[in-house]
């Protein structure tokens, strides 16, 4: 829609963007005396290169991926396996969805003390705070799909001929897929967070450790780099997972209903 | 009625919902009539009379608690492939497009990809909606769906047809095409048809018989034989005669 | 589905509800638990048995851990940090996200802002926090404050800005002036949406503060765990996680209690998907 107030509106955006650098910059070089406390864009990057070797910075990034991408996979395969159980046997479900629902409350950060104790400090305790990240929203949003299909859809399919496994897999589970997806796009969400808290907290590499052994050795323009890189990797991570995975294999459910 | 002819045959039957007041749950109590080869029967009644759960036992998707259906002299035990169904809200699978939805059911069958594809296209050009074949659901508006789901369920061949209200969420104009496709359709391929509906109009200008039901406890209170020719008038004297008589016996 | 669906066929809705198998399935979990603790065949270290942490809850309560430090103590802590960070995110976010939810521009202007801030880890600004203002209660409710902030602010912005313009014109209709407008119209109408990143904001808080209280202080409820985990203290661990547990059931609980009163008309709206 290439609308005058649509191209007024990308050049809002723009320079809403730009105007919040340039502010940056302003008050890093001009307001603030103590420099190195707030390092302006120009500042961070030089001193990051400076002071954090490329390879070690790729090291830290790829293990950081490597861990959220393990706990994701895994919280996401469960998630969805024991929500289209859930839903599809209800006693067992029942019996299921009980210490399910007991530890739904409890933020996966809170377990990472018990997962240390009982996992040590090694890459497992990590793996497992961010599967439980992952976990929690894809099952939710799996059995809730698995429970609100349109009865309508099942008695068609069970008119023409389908019963038992073949029912759940060419209907029901294809039915339940949107929900699916939104719970992968929030579970990939709770994932992130918990995998940067993890590292902070506990852990001896990756980028939240990065930044946190950054804070020890006192340059800040470091945390400052590491701060924009696990946003700037959060936005990147959550568009490819939207527009290819999701929306591709979705097409037929978002159809007349394009964002802006 | 003729046994030899009967295709369908509900004998006695009654159906009890668990419900706080056991008279609630009464849904269908002796109930008992016979279609025909070929016959087209309209039910029709008040809400609340028991039409759409007869279908359903029918259609086996609910066991009835007394009594039993039999088609073609075998007594129904769940769906079958001798019985399509549609449903007032298409209820299409959203995910497949339209004439993915038309070779579902043979697909399960496992017929050939070719095979298959041939066979949705013809049903597509029947229910006139050629160029639309690759639209999902989404895309289609109430009455193409309509049309997509009757194609689906006369993909499978069945005898017998069961039709739920299903053009009871279409605006007037459109349903009106539809009871005139719905006619040619029968017409052309010939199958026996249990129409259930809210509308007297609706059901007069289809059926060869009208079956009113009544609720508390749902039962046929009355019978009627439509032996005008079709394609009926619907501002005929005799048209208005029927709807007014059986207006009368829904009371 | 495939049972209920065979049972919906028959007709029978009898069976053993929910509720039922799940209260069964608890007390069968705890029962199993324990005497496999006792049988030895899980180690009371790891996994201290229900009837120690019982006995633990009463320690925790009374006498504390570390040494005087009551888990009412670490409650208070915790709660007062995420009532303060959550105050002040409340009260700026919301007049905030009205005044750009009105207008275009202001909303696509610092929409990339936005969502840039709000995709960066808020536990990841942390050690700014402390290198700008050391390991206080400043930095733990600055950064509550932050997580908060961007989940009211967008759903604020998004109410406003979808709010039905026939709600408007109904309101133009009867002659209102534009301030009215405002405060009697597009405000409760934006309502249902506010609560919704009030929710959500809720949790995010209450996620990140047991984070942070992992770090640099031994009040707290995160505190606590983590001091549990240095000395290998299993069962006060386990004890804390299940305040935690409790405490953020108890605050979504009471949010949800404070929309029906102030939104009776709204209940039952869809769940906001962040």
């Amino acid at each position: 829609m290439k609308t005058a107030r649509f191209r007024q509106g990308l050049i809002a955006s723009w320079s809403g963007f730009l105007l919040l650098i340039l502010l940056w910059q302003f008050i890093s070089s001009v307001l603030i005396t103590e420099s190195s406390l707030f390092p302006g864009p120009v500042q961070v990057m030089r001193s990051t290169m400076q002071n954090l070797a490329l390879t070690r910075l790729l090291q830290h990034l790829g293990i950081s991926l490597q861990r959220i991408g393990l706990g994701f996979v895994i919280g996401t395969a469960l998630g969805i396996t024991f929500g289209v159980i859930c839903g599809w046997y209800r006693t067992l479900g029942s019996v299921l969805r009980t210490p399910i629902e007991l530890v739904r409350p409890v933020p996966p950060l809170a377990w990472i003390p018990l997962a240390i104790i009982w996992l040590g400090l090694g890459e497992s305790s990590k793996v497992f705070i961010i599967f439980l990240g992952a976990f929690f929203p894809v099952f939710t949003n799996t059995y809730k799909g698995m429970t609100t299909i349109e009865p309508n859809i099942i008695r068609s399919a069970q008119m023409l001929g389908l019963k038992g496994g073949r029912l759940l897999l060419r209907v029901v589970v294809p039915a339940t897929l949107p929900d699916i997806a939104t719970g992968i796009r929030l579970g990939w969400s709770y994932s992130f967070g918990c995998m940067v808290a993890a590292e902070l907290i506990a852990a001896q590499s990756g980028l939240g450790y990065l930044i946190m052994h950054a804070r020890e050795l006192g340059i800040t323009a470091i945390i400052v780099f590491g701060i924009v890189l696990i946003g700037v990797t959060n936005l990147i991570t959550d568009y490819l997972i939207q527009e290819l995975i999701l929306k591709r294999r979705l097409r037929w459910h978002f159809l007349g209903t394009e964002q802006a | 009625m003729n046994t030899v002819n009967v295709k369908v045959d509900v004998a006695h039957v009654t159906k009890q919902f668990d419900a706080e007041n056991p008279e609630q749950g009464l849904a269908l109590s002796g109930v008992s009539f016979g279609v025909r080869t070929n016959e087209f029967v309209a039910i029709v009644g008040r809400s609340g009379c028991g039409k759409s759960t007869m279908l359903n036992i029918i259609a086996g998707l609910l066991d009835p608690t007394e009594g039993e259906v039999r088609i073609n002299g075998t007594p129904v035990k769940g769906p079958g492939l001798d019985r399509g169904m549609v449903f007032q809200h298409a209820s299409l699978f959203p995910w497949l497009t339209a004439i993915e939805n038309i070779e579902f059911g043979p697909s399960n069958l496992g017929v050939p990809k070719d095979k298959r594809r041939e066979l949705a296209q013809g049903l597509i050009e029947l229910v006139r909606l050629k160029g639309f074949e690759d639209k999902y659901p989404r895309e289609l508006s109430g009455g193409m769906q309509q049309r997509v789901a009757i194609a689906r369920a006369m993909a499978m061949d069945p005898e017998i047809l069961l039709m739920d209200e299903p053009f009871g969420a279409l605006d007037q104009l459109t349903r009106e095409d539809m009871q005139h496709e719905l006619l040619r359709i029968w017409e052309s391929h010939k199958k026996t048809v249990l129409f259930v509906t809210h509308s007297i109009i609706e059901s007069v200008y289809l059926a060869d018989r009208v079956l009113v039901f009544a609720p508390h406890p749902g039962s046929i209170r009355k019978e009627f034989s439509i032996t005008l020719p079709r394609p009926r008038q619907k501002s005929s004297t005799e048209f208005m005669r029927y709807y007014e008589e059986i207006y009368e016996a829904i009371g | 589905m495939r049972r209920s669906a065979d049972r919906a066929r028959r007709g029978k809705r009898k069976g053993p509800t929910d509720l039922q198998i799940k209260l069964v399935t608890l007390v069968g979990l705890l029962v199993l638990w324990e005497s496999l603790s006792r049988l030895g065949y899980i180690s009371p270290l790891s996994l201290p048995r229900p009837t120690r942490l019982a006995s633990t809850l009463w320690d925790l309560s009374v006498y504390g851990f570390p040494t005087d430090i009551t888990v009412w103590l670490h409650i208070r802590a915790t709660m007062s940090r995420i009532i303060q960070g959550y105050l002040l995110a409340t009260a700026v976010a919301i007049p905030l996200g009205l005044i750009i939810g009105r207008s275009y521009l202001l909303e696509r202007g610092t929409n990339p802002i936005i969502t840039f801030a709000r995709s960066v880890a808020t536990i990841s600004l942390l050690p700014l926090a402390i290198a700008w203002f050391g390991v206080s209660e400043l930095s733990r409710v600055l950064l509550i404050m932050y997580g908060a902030f961007w989940a009211i602010l967008t759903n604020t912005i998004q109410g406003a800005r979808s709010v039905d313009i026939n709600f408007i014109n109904v309101g133009r209709m009867f002659g209102a002036k534009r301030s009215r407008i405002f405060f009697r119209v597009i405000l409760p109408a934006t309502l249902p949406r506010i609560f919704a990143g009030l929710k959500i904001a809720l949790g995010i808080s209450f996620m990140v503060i047991i984070g942070v209280e992992m770090i640099g202080t031994v009040e707290g409820l995160g505190a606590l765990i983590q001091q549990a985990r240095f000395f290998y203290k299993s069962d006060m661990a386990i004890d804390g996680t299940i305040f935690i547990g409790v405490l953020g059931l108890i605050l979504s609980v009471l949010l949800d209690r404070v929309e029906r009163l102030a939104l009776p008309w709204a209940v039952g709206l869809e769940e906001v998907k962040r």
